[in-house]
């Protein structure tokens, strides 16, 4: 600042302002830099080196080979991916609609003066922090298709031919989607709750005094105002809900057969198990590919409703 | 350390300082990032030999081993890397890719092996094979590729019947030789009893393929690399009839409580109970331990109708030397050690069935503390002819999956025997065979 105040030429002002910009600039960036740097060579680098394997066939010890699109062109008629790719689509269509509703529903519910509304509170994230091998473990349990308590449950309301769950093809994926949402309603509960109390009692008041009911209030007000949330949530459930692995290796292993089998798990088997680098990485570049398409319609899904 | 708002005057400096901060980190982590593992061998010669191993509390023929390799070359200092036995595979395939030096690398089954073999990760060691006696040696077919060897075994287990011998005797059931399939599923359904908790099971079928598959594949000669699976079709109708009828655990309720073979069998949930060799070593250690009041025996496993050789499947466990191994010598010394007799006597202390196969082991073996005395046992250990497990090609591994896959979807009912038959068919022809 002293240096320009000591050299009020008209003209020659221009020139120092922009290099204080660029060394602003400068500064910003050396901030950022260190955080940038793990991530340009712990995440930038090996992705970009997976788009590029996808190209190539490569079996981790020797020289990679350049096979242009001979990998998608297997992909396209790859059965186990076709079955994948069916499996984590069903997952995402079970697992997204569940857990929002749930998440906004136990939000609702949580979001009123209570005594102990804090104790539910903290019971409705605690399976986001708890173990997921844990979680997996006591679902499968539960699951059981003997002697498991929901089955039990189910027999003793009459039930006379319950689902045998994880032990059967149909059932499988109903019930790791409910143990999905079972776990991460929590932690989206949380963000609606955050979203809820920055909504104002006078909208509601005024909605009253105009003679909406409960039922109205909640889609003409709650609703719409909730929008920039339920957009957050949707786009982070639609990329976990995509890549969705670790609760399904623990719980079913992709099994009965190949009923759960999903796309992250198939990326996996073909790299690490078969070592078929070149051939994982190209399943992996269509999830990829995947979740960038949905999320940018969801984008611009969102932009044209704001504007 | 840098002041958040810094004077414009010393900016210039600050910039450079920050900017030597930054590169500072950077090579530091490049640092982390290209060091790689694996011990570095100081110097010609090193002593430290390194080893991976899974589970190396559970698995004590490791230490057995290493001990005793200390003990027959003083100075010398094993150190084991230990694995998580489910990720063995998955974690060594990552280290060997990422240029690990350890120096042996315990080939824990043949499909891995000639995977790492065919991609030139280990080290050639067909001289000290061939100048090895390895007559006595079971198993070493396995790790012939294209008449060269890349690793020695050390261990070979093969399949039997453990059964439960009191409640063979409280039933009246006595085995005097081997058994068939019938006489197995007969004994099974008598042997079954109580109700929930207290249900007592004739017989306990593990989740694994090879418990139906890898025995029928033995026993009828046929070939699980083939896409013709008829041949498993006895096998799956005989196990499905005992589920069926309450006399063993449900595939569907076994894969959802992730049973435990072993609590199966020390529990006495289960009467008899197919298995693999390893356990003999589990077992004895439970009871000497005072985990388990088994009452136990070995058999050999039942056999198909007229059959009149004892024919089981088995595979072989081996050492190879990592191709960059900085210590090359020193492993290859140990992996020689492994498969000699010194080495075989000191994993027989512990129960594991070595592979070198010599009727003085066989008897040390039976001298264990703990193990049964009967002549049907120790006949027991000496199967006709023991079947590698799974053959050995680059397609064995997309087979192993689907094989599984569809392994699964019998043994929970989803398929019928035939169909289920066919789709092994159908798929291993047109994905793997194609």
């Amino acid at each position: 600042m002293a240096h320009v105040m000591t050299h009020p030429a008209p003209g020659g002002s221009q020139t120092p302002r922009r290099r204080r910009a660029w060394r602003d600039t400068l500064i910003g960036w050396s901030f950022i830099l260190p955080n940038f740097l793990g991530f340009a060579l712990f995440t930038l680098v090996p992705v970009l080196a997976a788009f590029a394997l996808a190209f190539m066939e490569w079996d981790s010890a020797n020289d990679p080979e350049w096979v242009g699109l001979e990998n998608f062109a297997r992909l396209w008629n790859d059965e186990n991916f076709h079955v994948a790719l069916r499996n984590t689509i069903y997952y995402s269509a079970g697992h997204i609609p569940l857990t929002l509703a749930a998440a906004l529903g136990l939000a609702m519910a949580l979001n009123r003066r209570l005594r102990g509304v804090e104790f539910f509170r903290t019971a409705a994230f605690f399976p986001y922090v708890t173990s997921l091998v844990a979680v997996a473990v006591v679902w499968n349990m539960l699951f059981n298709p003997t002697a498991g308590p929901v089955n039990l449950f189910l027999e003793a309301i009459g039930v006379q031919d319950p689902p045998r769950w994880v032990a059967s093809t149909d059932w499988a994926m109903p019930a790791v989607i409910a143990t999905s949402v079972w776990r991460d309603m929590g932690y989206y509960m949380v963000l609606y709750l955050a979203g809820l109390q920055t909504i104002p009692k006078e909208y509601y008041e005024a909605a009253m005094v105009d003679g909406a009911n409960a039922w109205q209030r909640f889609w003409r007000i709650t609703i719409p105002s909730l929008r920039p949330t339920t957009f957050f949530v949707l786009v982070m459930l639609t990329i976990q809900s995509f890549k969705v692995l670790d609760l399904i290796v623990v719980m079913t292993d992709g099994g009965p057969g190949r009923s759960t089998l999903v796309l992250a798990q198939l990326i996996f088997r073909e790299g690490i198990r078969e070592g078929e680098f070149g051939y994982s990485s190209a399943i992996a570049l269509v999830l990829f590919l995947l979740v960038f398409t949905v999320t940018v319609v969801q984008f611009r899904i969102n932009e044209r409703r704001s504007s | 350390m840098i002041p958040s708002n810094p004077p414009k005057a010393r900016v210039r400096r600050h910039l450079v300082k920050t900017a030597g901060v930054a590169a500072a980190l950077a090579l530091a982590v490049a640092a982390c990032g290209g060091g790689g593992s694996g011990e570095t061998a100081e110097g010609g010669g090193s002593t430290t030999l390194t080893i991976t191993v899974w589970n190396l509390a559970k698995t004590p023929e490791f230490t057995a081993l290493f001990d005793a390799f200390e003990k027959a070359n003083p100075g010398v200092t094993v150190k084991p890397a230990d694995i998580l036995a489910d990720d063995y595979p998955e974690k060594v395939t990552t280290m060997l890719a990422g240029g690990d030096k350890t120096d042996v690398i315990t080939m824990k089954n043949v499909t891995d092996y000639s995977r790492y073999s065919a991609r030139g990760q280990l080290l050639d060691i067909t001289d000290m094979v061939k100048s090895t006696d390895t007559s006595k040696l079971a198993g070493l077919d396995a790790f012939n590729v294209n008449d060269s060897y890349f690793a020695l075994p050390y261990r070979q287990d093969f399949w039997l019947l453990y059964y439960n011998k009191a409640m063979f005797d409280k039933a009246n059931i006595k085995l005097d030789g081997p058994i068939t399939w019938d006489d197995y599923a007969k004994y099974a359904q008598q042997l079954s009893q109580g109700d929930g908790n207290q249900k007592v099971y004739g017989t306990y079928h593990h989740t694994w393929r090879s418990v139906i598959q890898a025995i029928s594949a033995a026993q009828t000669g046929g070939d699980q690399l083939s896409g013709d699976y008829n041949f498993f079709a006895d096998q799956y109708n005989m196990a499905l009839g005992l589920q069926k009828g309450g006399n063993a655990l449900d595939f569907g309720t076994a894969t959802a409580q992730q049973a435990d073979y072993r609590t199966m069998f020390e529990t006495a949930a289960t009467a008899m109970m197919p298995m693999g060799t390893w356990y003999i070593s589990g077992i004895l250690e439970a009871k000497e331990k005072g985990e388990s009041q088994v009452d136990w025996a070995l058999a050999p496993m039942p056999q198909r109708p007229g059959a009149t050789d004892v024919t089981t499947f088995g595979s072989p466990t081996a050492f190879a030397v990592n191709k960059r191994s900085e210590n090359a010598d020193l492993a290859r010394k140990f992996v020689q050690f492994a498969a000699s007799k010194a080495g075989a006597e000191a994993i027989t202390k512990v129960g594991v069935v070595p592979a070198l196969q010599d009727p003085a082991i066989t008897e040390a073996y039976f001298g264990l503390k703990g193990m049964p005395a009967d002549d049907l046992s120790k006949k027991a250990f000496e199967p006709d002819k023991v079947v590698l497990e799974m053959p050995v090609s680059d397609k064995t591994s997309d087979v192993d999956t689907i094989l599984n896959e569809e392994h699964q979807l019998i043994m929970v009912g989803d398929k019928s025997v035939t169909e289920g038959i066919k789709s092994m068919s159908d798929r291993v022809k047109s994905e793997v065979l194609n």
